[in-house]
């Protein structure tokens, strides 16, 4: 199978899945109980209100009827009309994307800066304090649930010592980037961004800190125990070309791989951590909505991040076998 | 985030300072805040109820100042007549306004109307202010009819959630300068009515607008107007400067949402908002003893309560409800669930409502007599279950835990606690069919009108929306409150009924829920019964 042909493939695949993720989601809400009228209505209000408000949310036309319309509807780009606010999905769920995808992409920096020193440091001094020490700190990683790191996180470095911002996103990248030609000094903007962004990123980040920490701790043992390394040593290579040019770049190969896939977990996985910091992304949208029992909003907001994941998926395996022609054959 | 004080800037507001125009304002404007104008007065209406004075307008400090305010939610899209929750009120009632209004205790005050009376033949006349939407056009009488009937009539525009509020309105007339509504009957609160709904907005912004716009924007009468709207997130006012009601004190006003409630209380105690609202009871002592900010609470217009369907066995047992009254220990759950922020209650009409009866004592906590009831009733050794939602109420899951336990401490009756996620339970409680009800459930109520009839009549009277009881006793009461044009005669009437209430005791009374709010120590603001938020009667300290 040629590459173009692979990625062809890849790609319906992932188009199947979002189909699959429209339907499961449009299915929802039937399975889910509470109804999107007592959302909108009064308690009291009488049985002519309760039908009028469904017939204005087309809710009382028969359900293949409504799954068709949304179908037809999403593929010229109409995700409806928001029962709650009455206002456009596309509009809504859009205008909070990028704070989404800002808070995952300072998560991996968080969660990369600090995890593969720390699992090149704990392989290359293995069974010492060093090591331990990691390993202590990435199983915290991994047992600490997001909501409490969050509240902590706040009540330390934003209440006690107010340092950061405690909730919020008062500056966003965009606004870094333009104090760079604009008016506004870069330097203060950047330290503002940082004051909103650090902790919600640590928070969320931390999980995948620990986890790839654990990946590239293994992986360097298991590249430190091949016998090129030994080959290499043998030939009286220095410690640290071997170790940092040849181990370390094959033991990155599979950890990139896992990071491209975390991504789209870290979008679909913000929705706690955006709570927890009123970060106005996507994960509030979503809490709000089920909240509210707002289906349009959810509908979009979860096919959005379904859509996000299959995207970063195809786009890794493309990458791979790009670098890898045999899984291309597999 | 009133920010006068150069000394209390900390690091975050120079990052903040620092950063962009784009940040959250932390930065104090200096400048003449104006004297907060004096409250109209209200007119005296002519059918026995007087119109009440307006309430005073605040001084205003000398400088202007910035007030910030975080709430659980946003709100459900700006048009005032398209929603039916408080925190939507709260955002669109800065910036629309009704005929009546309300002040902070809940009696009525002169809106957009200047003078309300009866008319000979038992409507209600309105005799309209001269004053100005945002946008510069005049108020006028067409505005008032078609706001009344944009939510009266579906046919006007939208399906309004607000269409039961205005009770029976058949017609309204627009006249010179005035605007009278006409009723299915005598509607002896109507004024009531007109002070809690009914925002009125411009005809021509409306039908020149489709709803997305109407969402996202505003063109009212208020004292604020929107600066920048960002959907549940962040709205930003400026202060109307032609306000009728005088010059605004403040002079920007940003409310903000923060679901978790840790959030909003860590956003008060970091100085970045003014007032949070719903302090958890467990939070209240953290806020007390910080230096920057304390707490304020005031009784609001909610009442709690276990509702009991008289249809079903044991619960069709009038001696069996009794005992469930007197076998909860209310007072305990009050102190140890809700640290104190609750009143206790014993009839369905609040204290300060028209028609409660001060007659009326609680159920006494009485394990032995509610065990006798219970015999007496005939039902010993009834296994029960109490449904409650989560989350919904102050502290609802505790209290329906604390509730629960007590009543299984009986030796003859043995009940469990089933949590159920509120939307759900609210599914089977309003499908108008009382067979689709649970049998015992926690609810809350909040009555905005401030009279016992909005509270008795749809949860208690036989075609009631929300009704678990018929009691022929009650339903005539109700309807003799209805057309009774005495309004002495009616209180007395609603009284007769609350006792009847009392004693049928189709609920558990529990209590009055607290409105609980973290106020920052930079500014004196009192909160309100009706759970609003009137951030332009603030100050600063």
């Amino acid at each position: 199978m040629s590459f173009g042909r692979f990625v062809l493939k890849r790609s319906l695949q992932g188009l199947g899945v979002v189909w699959g993720v429209v339907t499961v989601v449009f299915a929802l809400r039937f399975v889910t109980p509470g109804s999107a009228i007592n959302a909108v209505a009064p308690l009291d209000a009488s049985q002519e209100t309760r039908q009028a408000i469904a017939a204005e949310l087309g809710l009382d036309q028969p359900l293949y009827i409504q799954y068709g319309q949304y179908i037809f509807d999403l593929l010229r780009g109409d995700m409806g009309f928001s029962y709650i606010r009455g206002q456009e999905v596309v509009g809504l769920v859009f205008s909070r994307l990028p704070a989404t995808v800002e808070l995952a992409l300072a998560a991996s920096v968080v969660a990369i800066a600090l995890s593969i020193p720390l699992g090149v440091l704990s392989a290359t001094r293995r069974n010492q304090p060093v090591d331990y020490g990691a390993t202590l700190f990435s199983l915290g990683g991994i047992s600490t649930p997001n909501f409490w790191l969050g509240i902590m996180l706040i009540l330390i470095f934003a209440v006690e010592f107010d340092v950061f911002n405690t909730s919020g996103r008062g500056v966003d990248v965009g606004d870094v980037a333009l104090s760079v030609i604009g008016s506004e000094p870069f330097v203060g903007t950047l330290l503002a961004w940082l004051a909103y962004i650090t902790l919600p990123a640590i928070a969320l980040g931390t999980y995948f800190m620990a986890l790839i920490t654990r990946l590239t701790r293994s992986g360097m043992l298991d590249e430190l125990s091949k016998g090129y390394v030994q080959a290499a040593q043998a030939k009286g290579l220095p410690q640290t070309l071997v170790r940092y040019k040849h181990a370390l770049r094959n033991t990155l190969i599979p950890v990139i791989t896992v990071l491209g896939l975390q991504l789209g977990t870290l979008i679909g996985g913000a929705v706690i951590t955006e709570a927890v910091f009123s970060w106005p992304g996507l994960g509030t949208l979503v809490i709000d909505s089920i909240n509210r029992r707002d289906w349009p909003v959810l509908q979009g907001s979860l096919i959005v991040i379904g859509t996000s994941f299959v995207l970063v998926n195809v786009l890794v395996d493309a990458v791979y076998a790009y670098l890898d022609p045999q899984v291309v054959n597999d | 985030m009133s920010s006068d004080n150069d000394d209390q800037i900390n690091r975050r507001t120079m990052l903040t300072y620092a950063g962009t125009a784009a940040a959250v304002g932390l930065a104090g404007c200096s400048g003449n805040g104006g004297d907060g104008g004096d409250g109209s007065d209200g007119s005296d209406g002519d059918d026995g109820m007087d119109g009440s004075d307006g309430s005073d307008g605040s001084d205003g400090g000398d400088d202007a100042f910035e007030i910030g305010v975080t709430m659980g939610q946003m709100d459900s899209g700006l048009d005032p007549q398209d929603h039916a929750e408080t925190n939507t009120e709260i955002i669109v009632g800065q910036v629309y306004e009704g005929l009546l209004d309300r002040d902070k205790e809940g009696g009525i005050i002169a809106g957009l109307a200047t003078d309300w009376e009866r008319t000979e033949e038992g409507d209600v006349r309105f005799v309209l202010r001269e004053t100005s939407f945002h946008n510069g056009d005049p108020v006028t009488s067409e505005d008032v009819r078609f706001s009344i009937r944009r939510i009266v009539d579906e046919d006007v525009g939208i399906a309004s959630p607000q269409s039961n509020d205005l009770g029976s309105v058949t017609e309204v007339v627009a006249g010179d300068g005035e605007v009278t509504v006409s009723f299915e009957g005598f509607n002896p609160i109507a004024f009531q009515l007109f002070a809690t709904n009914g925002p009125i907005m411009q005809q021509s912004w409306v039908e020149e607008n489709d709803g997305n716009y109407i969402n996202r924007n505003t063109n009212g009468t208020g004292p604020f107007m929107v600066t920048e709207y960002d959907s549940g997130n962040q709205v930003v006012y400026e202060p109307n400067e032609d306000y009728w009601d005088g010059d605004v004190p403040v002079d920007e006003l940003t409310m903000e949402a923060s679901s978790e409630s840790s959030t909003r209380v860590n956003r008060l105690l970091a100085e970045e908002t003014d007032i949070v609202t719903n302090v958890p009871p467990q939070e209240v002592s953290r806020v007390e003893s910080s230096d920057v900010a304390g707490i304020n609470s005031v009784p609001s217009a909610r009442i709690i309560f276990l509702q009991m369907r008289y249809d079903v066995e044991p619960f069709s047992s009038q001696q069996f409800r009794q005992a469930m009254n007197h076998a909860v220990d209310v007072e305990s759950i009050i102190e140890n669930v809700l640290n104190g922020f609750g009143n206790i209650t014993g009839q369905p009409t609040l204290e300060g409502h028209v028609g409660h009866n001060p007659d009326i004592e609680p159920y006494p906590y009485d394990p032995d007599e509610a065990e006798r009831l219970v015999e007496e009733s005939g039902h010993a050794g009834v296994e029960i279950t109490l449904q409650t939602p989560i989350g919904r109420y102050l502290g609802d899951v505790e209290i329906a835990q604390a509730a629960a336990s007590q009543i299984d401490s009986l030796s003859n009756v043995s009940c469990e606690l089933e949590q159920r996620e509120f939307s759900s339970l609210v599914q089977d409680i309003t499908t108008g069919n009382i067979e689709d009800k649970p049998h015992f459930n926690l609810l809350g109520w909040g009555n905005g009108e401030f009279d016992g009839s909005q509270t008795i009549t749809p949860l208690m009277t036989t075609d009631g929306a929300l009704t678990i009881l018929e009691n022929e006793e009650l339903d005539q009461l109700m309807v003799d409150a209805e057309n009774t044009e005495d309004p002495d005669e009616r209180v007395e009437i609603l009284q007769e009924a609350n006792q009847l209430a009392h004693d049928l005791a189709p609920w558990v009374f529990l209590h009055q829920q607290f409105s609980v709010y973290g106020v920052s120590g930079d500014i004196s603001w009192e909160p309100r019964a009706d759970e609003f938020i009137d951030p332009d009667t603030a100050t600063q300290q």
